[in-house]
């Protein structure tokens, strides 16, 4: 019979208050970890993604930084003429223009993103380590290469067709082999049929390539400088752009679980106040007979942050599961795990949930320790 | 059963006695008053009580309202007194704090009450091993003495029952059990026996005079009859000690 199971036993005594008092903080945890795993997966899928991403540097209109391939193409070619003579001058390897197109909806099942290549470059540049099941891998005039994943989801096989506007059609001439990365999900099809289809002659983006002994860092801020309008971005730049705009969006989601801590920790005040209400007498005895003021304190503290530790330990264990199945699902779909819950997304929930009892229990506890020995005693 | 340490020889009725061989307990109250304020009207609940309590049992007697548990409350260190001052042997009481009255009472006295004595969430023998959970004791130590304290008031058998399911007279028998626990030198009983059918008292009565004899047995109580068991009565009226007396033995 320690203090934890003196606790216990008191929580097992009134068994439905303490379980919903459970289930409100296990519900509360539950979605702030499923909120906050989105942020931890975006994490997660970029680094992976940009890791896999060959060319170190990207140039972009300024004011783009960080928003991938979205958006209209803005590069002129005379811009990209001005890169091509940076570029030398500074040694790089090569500065290869792309386009981004995408076609469909929001369902991934009928959507399709295109990357426009330049004459002659097979996706391996942009995408070290991709290889070919089954055709070529360098796109002829009117070709295109289909990653492994979308292949699969459209059906698309060696030779078939592929529309890109009424009046253009392309013909399947690779099928890349599944990497796990982000080319799974693109077709790779020369520019020019993707700038006419967009009645522009702009690409959305130049990469550069580098030689060996280039600095990524360097060589960015220098093109930066003869390129007015433009921004060259390194793979670290993307990174830390987009991990403030995930640390704006983790606020934003940890904002509204917010909304659901407040009412679990409600929840566990209410309850330990209960209890403590309800046991003045039984204070009042254990005082009696010898126990300290901070031992009254300790029970009904222990007592709040066993219910809070507890929820909080269920609802992490039940967020974790939840997230596994959402992978599941958007694995298959696109090809990303979105949600993770990492180790310090665990942490950082059980964390929570100390704070939250120890909130929820300071108070009953400190008004529990503080009634006159002799007006506990009288109360029944 | 195996021969247990010193303080808890292991043979039956003699267990609920004192092992001590010393009284060191002197628990003297000097002057005490207390006075409550109410509104604008000042409550005089006990008025220059002066008394010596020597070892055995006393009983405090006298009509509702006269001061008995505001006497009690003062002489355990429940509460402070107004004027005065409670003392164990040079210890002033009254002069402790709050957690410091309550480590005196841990080590030197026992409480009986008129009722909700138990820890309801507790079987029997966890409320008589709750005494000594807060001094510390292993709970091997704590197990093995609860359960022949038990046996000492005769609920060995009830050990394992909540106090939910024990008699009103049982319920008193843990009670005192537990007051027991650490083997203090002082008891203090509040009606013990007021809410008791008659054979009940009669068991619960003759337990407590049996742990008061060499002791310090101090036990509040309107009912004549029980109060006349004990070694001298003092008796309380309008806050005040008015008359000290010895029953006549028999
Ligand atoms: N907390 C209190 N506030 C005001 N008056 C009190 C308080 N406690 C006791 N009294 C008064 O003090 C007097 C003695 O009370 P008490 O010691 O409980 O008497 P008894 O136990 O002999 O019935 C009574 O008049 C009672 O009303
Ligand atoms: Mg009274």
């Amino acid at each position: 019979m320690e203090v934890l199971a003196l606790v216990l036993r008191n929580l097992l005594a009134r068994p439905v208050r303490s379980l919903l008092t459970l289930l409100g903080v296990l519900i509360a945890t539950t979605s702030m970890v499923l909120f906050l795993s989105f942020g931890e997966g975006l994490r997660r899928s970029l680094a992976q993604e940009l890791s896999r991403v060959g060319p170190a540097i990207q140039i972009v209109p300024e004011g783009m930084e960080g928003l991938g391939f979205s958006g209209y193409p803005e590069i002129t070619p005379k811009e990209y003429g001005l890169a091509q003579e940076a570029g030398r001058e500074l040694g790089v390897r090569a500065i290869i223009p792309t386009l981004f197109l995408a076609r469909g909806g929001f369902d991934p099942q009928t959507s399709f993103f295109f990357q426009g290549l330049p004459e002659g470059v097979a996706p391996d540049l942009l995408y070290p380590g991709v290889r070919v099941q089954a055709g070529s891998l360098l796109p002829s005039e009117r070709g295109a290469i289909v990653g492994a994943k979308v292949a699969k989801r459209s059906q698309l096989s060696l030779g078939g067709p592929l529309r890109l506007s009424p009046r253009v059609e392309l013909r399947v001439e690779g099928i890349l082999e599944e990497s796990g990365g982000l080319a799974d999900n693109l077709i790779f099809v020369p520019l020019k049929p993707l700038q006419e289809v967009l009645g522009t002659e702009n690409y959305t983006a130049l990469l550069v390539a580098l030689n060996p002994g280039q600095k990524a860092e360097e060589v960015a801020r220098a093109l930066e400088a003869s390129l007015p309008g433009l921004k060259a971005q390194t793979t670290g730049d993307v990174m830390r752009f987009a991990e403030r705009a995930l640390r704006i969006s983790d606020l934003v989601r940890f904002g509204i679980s917010l909304v659901a801590l407040v009412v679990g920790g409600l929840l566990v005040a209410n309850t330990v106040m209960m209890s403590v209400y309800e046991r003045i007498r039984e204070f009042g005895v254990m005082r009696a007979l010898g126990a300290r003021r901070g031992f009254i304190f300790r029970l009904v503290v222990l007592e709040a942050l066993l219910l809070a530790l507890l929820g909080g330990a269920l609802g992490l264990a039940l967020g974790s599961a939840v997230s596994y199945a959402i992978n599941l699902y958007t694995l298959d779909q696109v090809g990303l795990a979105l949600s993770a819950v990492t180790p310090r997304l665990s942490l950082f929930a059980l964390l929570v949930a100390l704070g939250l009892g120890l909130s929820a229990g300071l108070l009953p506890a400190y008004h529990a320790s503080r009634i006159p020995v002799v007006e506990a005693l009288g109360r029944v | 059963m195996k021969n247990g340490d010193q303080a808890t020889p292991p043979q039956l009725p003699p267990r609920i006695g004192a092992n001590r061989e010393s009284t060191m307990a002197n628990l003297r109250a000097e002057n005490l008053s207390k006075r409550y304020r109410q509104g604008e009207r000042e409550v005089v609940a006990l008025e220059g009580f002066t008394f010596s309590f020597p070892q055995g049992s006393t009983a405090v007697v006298g009509p509702s309202g006269s001061g008995k548990t505001t006497l009690l409350n003062l002489l355990a260190g429940f509460d402070l007194p107004t004027e005065g001052g409670v003392y164990l042997g040079e210890l002033a009481l009254h002069q402790l704090s709050e957690d410091q009255r309550a480590e005196v009472r841990l080590r030197n006295m026992g409480f009986v009450f008129q009722q909700w004595n138990l820890i309801p969430t507790l079987t029997a023998w966890e409320n008589v091993a709750f005494p000594l959970l807060l001094a510390g004791l292993p709970p091997k130590t704590r197990r093995e003495r609860a359960l022949a304290l038990l046996e000492a008031v005769g609920l060995l058998e009830r050990a394992h029952h909540l106090p939910s399911r024990l008699s009103g007279g049982e319920q008193q028998r843990v009670a005192l059990a537990r007051a027991l626990a650490l083997d203090p030198p002082i008891l203090f009983a509040d009606e013990p026996t007021g809410n008791l059918d008659a054979s009940s008292r009669e068991q619960v009565a003759s337990l407590l005079f049996e742990a008061g004899q060499a002791r310090t047995l101090i036990l509040v109580t309107h009912d004549l009859e029980l109060a006349s068991q004990a070694d001298r009565i003092l008796h309380l009226r309008g806050g005040r000690l008015v008359r000290v007396a010895t029953p006549a033995p028999g």
